[in-house]
């Protein structure tokens, strides 16, 4: 069965199937095409096929060159990138490794320094030292800030003032080239296979704060069938009653949804391969009232709580997510409901959302209006955009795998998550 | 050029940091407040054979009130100098040949060979917010500004460069002009509407008055700060709140522009709450007819601030990049503890 339907629908299964067997640029070339055909679309799946090919990339990259290692990461990202810019987890990803491959160099650098502290060559000491001082007196997450406001007066090497700005990859790439070190590599392998179970978890994860947030009779509304919303449904509704409102968010996913509500999944969804054995709300008791979306605002004054699902989530704390979650967050403002926006960490990006149209992607307009329909189809214009970007003022509270967060806080996160020197690879 | 003036006035008597401050900011047009602040520091070291840390701390201290006590708006320069002890301090502290095993002279002799490094970073951190900031202007828009904002009007310059040539410019600006200090000088800000409109940029000019009517037709108002709170609210010329209040109510995004040298330890709950004197509301029982209604205590009306708070913000740009409000405190809270 799996090989058949594998042929028919090329996708994150059939990817990572071929990526064992395929050489690497045959499987660059597939994952790109796979982006641009939108033959992988979900968030988490475009994460997982882009950490999976990034863990064969560097596997089979022999070299224990930090600097090597990240030119290739980073060329590969580039590409992956440019091919699907509006799905920005890929990048997120990308600059995970980039951050690990630094991370692990710098370690090593660190260690090989203090060992021959006292012989050390004169143009590397200024940074070593600065290094390792940052080390010592501070967890490594809040490293780059002190330099920043200091930045103005510190010491002249050009190392050391530029430490956060993209210009420094290639000094400190300089700097890296001195380590000659076999684990550079292995570490990074690790780490990835760490961001890949990170990304099998990060639904449970932040199911586990369910509890916390979902209370005995309270009214929940939600959208879309997102996976994370259901796992975290389903977490409270294992201890607890609730009502769920559903809006059916047609045209694109409203199919998926009244499956995810039913329990009749059609299993033609990737990401519902393995979820699509779990049990539906309503097989747990709960009520779950399908609405359309247009009686979202007539229902708001009901509502305890609503909870969204995302596409992804910008550092200002703004996100895009499903057509849709505009309205329902702005009717929750309008009736001070509060806003619950549960998402992995690894759907938070670096980027600044300059031109928020740019981030919304246009989908298949026939969903909205048949070609069946042809006279009118000739005469107007049908748009059907799949995303919205939400502002970060409608949201109240986000959840990620680490906890709760206020919208404000998201930059913080970023900044633990990312290097600064990779947020434009 | 900077590092040279203050020598006519070494020769005649001690060392004067106003003077000098207030030299440095004349000499170099380019120059901000806390770098200038610094800068004034700085020569303060050469002047002053101080060999031990205490002396130099204790020096450094009492200049700085000094120069506090003397300049009527310190917020902008007391960034300078914060920065400045603090980056001293942490140096000291620190491991290494800078620190206190290391040689003291060393890290004066860093600071007092580097003023020049100092002033061409601060000027090299403008250009780093303009790259950061390029990314607001988008093809099509319009932005409205206000003031004399060296960081603002190279970052629509850089823009404006960006888009290759007068043929292909493609953002309208909407200069906010405040009345000059004499009827006869131009406004503050002129400059810039000048040199944007020399490469091709429509620029329009409107009085404080009509913000209000223009900002439909803004897409996005991006103002200067002199100052940065702890809270992420800016400290800006007068008139900068009401533009923060009018974009807040119209639904645009108004963003702030500062180098992070400008953020400075202060919290301010409101516009009252500012350390600083400025008497623009004064009540009066007559009608004083010779100075009609100008409050002519205010030395010049381009300088009186007021308090934007962070809440009307939408971002800060900023040479470590764009961040929310919020994020300055962390950046502030590093410096300090």
């Amino acid at each position: 069965m799996p090989s058949t339907s594998m042929a028919l629908t090329p996708g994150l299964a059939s990817f990572l199937r071929s990526l064992k067997t395929n050489p690497i640029d045959t499987s660059i070339d597939n994952l790109i095409s796979l982006l641009k055909r939108r033959q992988i679309r979900h968030s988490r799946s475009c994460a997982t096929a882009t950490a999976y090919l990034l863990l064969r990339v560097i596997s089979a990259c022999r070299t224990s060159d930090a600097a090597k290692l990240i030119e290739r990461v980073q060329s590969v990202g580039r590409r992956l990138v440019a091919a699907q810019p509006k799905e920005m987890v890929v990048g997120n990803i990308v600059r995970r490794v980039l951050g690990l491959i630094r991370d692990e160099a710098e370690d090593d650098r660190e260690a090989d320094f203090n060992l021959s502290e006292a012989s050390e060559s004169q143009p590397q000491t200024p940074r070593a030292l600065d290094g390792s001082d940052r080390g010592s007196s501070r967890p490594p997450l809040s490293q780059p800030a002190p330099i920043s406001m200091f930045s103005l007066l510190s010491h002249p090497e050009p190392e050391t003032s530029l430490p956060g700005t993209p210009a420094s990859a290639s000094p400190s790439g300089r700097l890296l080239g001195h380590v000659q070190s076999k684990d550079v590599r292995a570490e990074v392998l690790e780490g990835v296979n760490e961001i890949i179970d990170e990304l099998g978890q990060v639904d449970d994860q932040i199911a586990a704060y369910a509890l916390d947030h979902i209370h005995s009779n309270e009214i929940i509304l939600t959208h879309t069938s997102s996976t994370t919303v259901q796992k975290f449904l389903l977490k409270a509704a294992a201890k607890r009653k609730f009502t769920v409102i559903h809006a059916e968010s047609y045209p694109n996913n409203h199919e998926a949804t009244h499956a995810t509500v039913s329990g009749n999944s059609t299993g033609d969804e990737e990401i519902l391969s393995t979820e699509s054995f779990q049990k539906p709300l309503i097989a747990l008791g709960i009520t779950v009232i399908l609405i359309p979306d247009s009686a979202v605002f007539a229902l708001m004054s009901r509502v305890n709580k609503v909870i969204l699902g995302t596409h992804s989530v910008l550092a200002n704390g703004g996100l895009v997510a499903s057509a849709g979650t505009r309205v329902i967050a702005r009717a929750a403002k309008v009736h001070q409901t509060p806003v619950v926006v549960v998402s992995g960490v690894y759907k938070l990006s670096p980027v600044y959302p300059f031109d928020f149209d740019s981030l919304i992607e246009y989908g298949d307009s026939s969903n909205v209006i048949g070609y069946e329909d042809g006279d009118l189809v000739d005469q107007i214009d049908v748009q059907n955009p799949l995303y919205d970007y939400v502002p970060a003022e409608l949201i109240d509270l986000y959840i990620t795998n680490l906890g709760g967060h206020a919208p404000s806080y998201l930059y913080r996160i970023v900044s633990d998550h990312y290097r600064k020197e990779d947020i434009s690879f | 050029m900077a590092s040279t003036t203050p020598a006519p006035s070494e020769s005649a008597k001690p060392f004067d940091i106003v003077a000098t401050y207030n030299e440095l900011l004349r000499s170099d047009p380019d120059l901000t407040m806390p770098i200038a602040a610094i800068e004034a520091l700085v020569l303060l070291l050469t002047h002053s054979p101080s060999s031990t840390i205490s002396e130099t701390l204790d020096l450094l201290e009492k200049s700085t009130a000094h120069l506090k006590k003397s300049i009527p708006n310190p917020i902008g320069l007391s960034a300078g100098t914060d920065l400045f002890q603090r980056y001293l301090i942490t140096t000291l502290q620190r491991p290494g040949q800078l620190g206190p095993a290391g040689d003291f002279n060393a890290i004066r002799a860093h600071l007092l060979s580097n003023g020049r490094l100092f002033i061409r970073r601060a000027k090299e951190s403008r250009d780093k917010i303009a790259a950061f900031g390029r990314g607001f202007v988008r093809d099509g828009s319009t932005v409205l500004t206000n003031g004399g904002s060296r960081v603002v009007a190279s970052l629509l310059q850089k823009a404006a460069d960006d888009k290759g040539g007068p043929s292909a410019v493609r953002f309208r600006v909407i200069y906010v002009l405040s009345p000059a200090k004499d009827s006869s000088a131009e406004p503050e800000g002129m400059e810039t509407v000048r040199a944007l409109r020399a490469k091709g940029v429509p620029v329009a000019t409107i009085p404080e008055s009509a913000v209000a009517y223009s900002l439909g037709k803004a897409d996005i108002v991006i103002v200067g700060a002199e100052g940065v709170v702890e809270n992420g609210g800016i400290v800006s010329r007068m008139g900068t709140y009401q533009i923060g209040l009018l974009a807040k109510a119209m639904g645009k995004p108004f963003y702030a522009v500062a180098e992070s040298h400008k953020f400075v330890r202060l919290y301010p709950l409101g516009q009252y709450d500012l350390p600083i004197e400025q008497r623009v509301i004064d009540f009066n029982t007559e009608e004083d007819i010779t100075d009609g209604h100008k409050p002519q205590s205010v030395a010049h009306s381009s300088d009186v601030v007021d308090f934007t708070p962070p809440h009307l913000i939408s971002a800060l740009i900023t040479d470590s990049g764009v961040l929310t409000p919020s994020a300055v405190s962390e950046e502030l809270i590093k410096i300090w503890f």
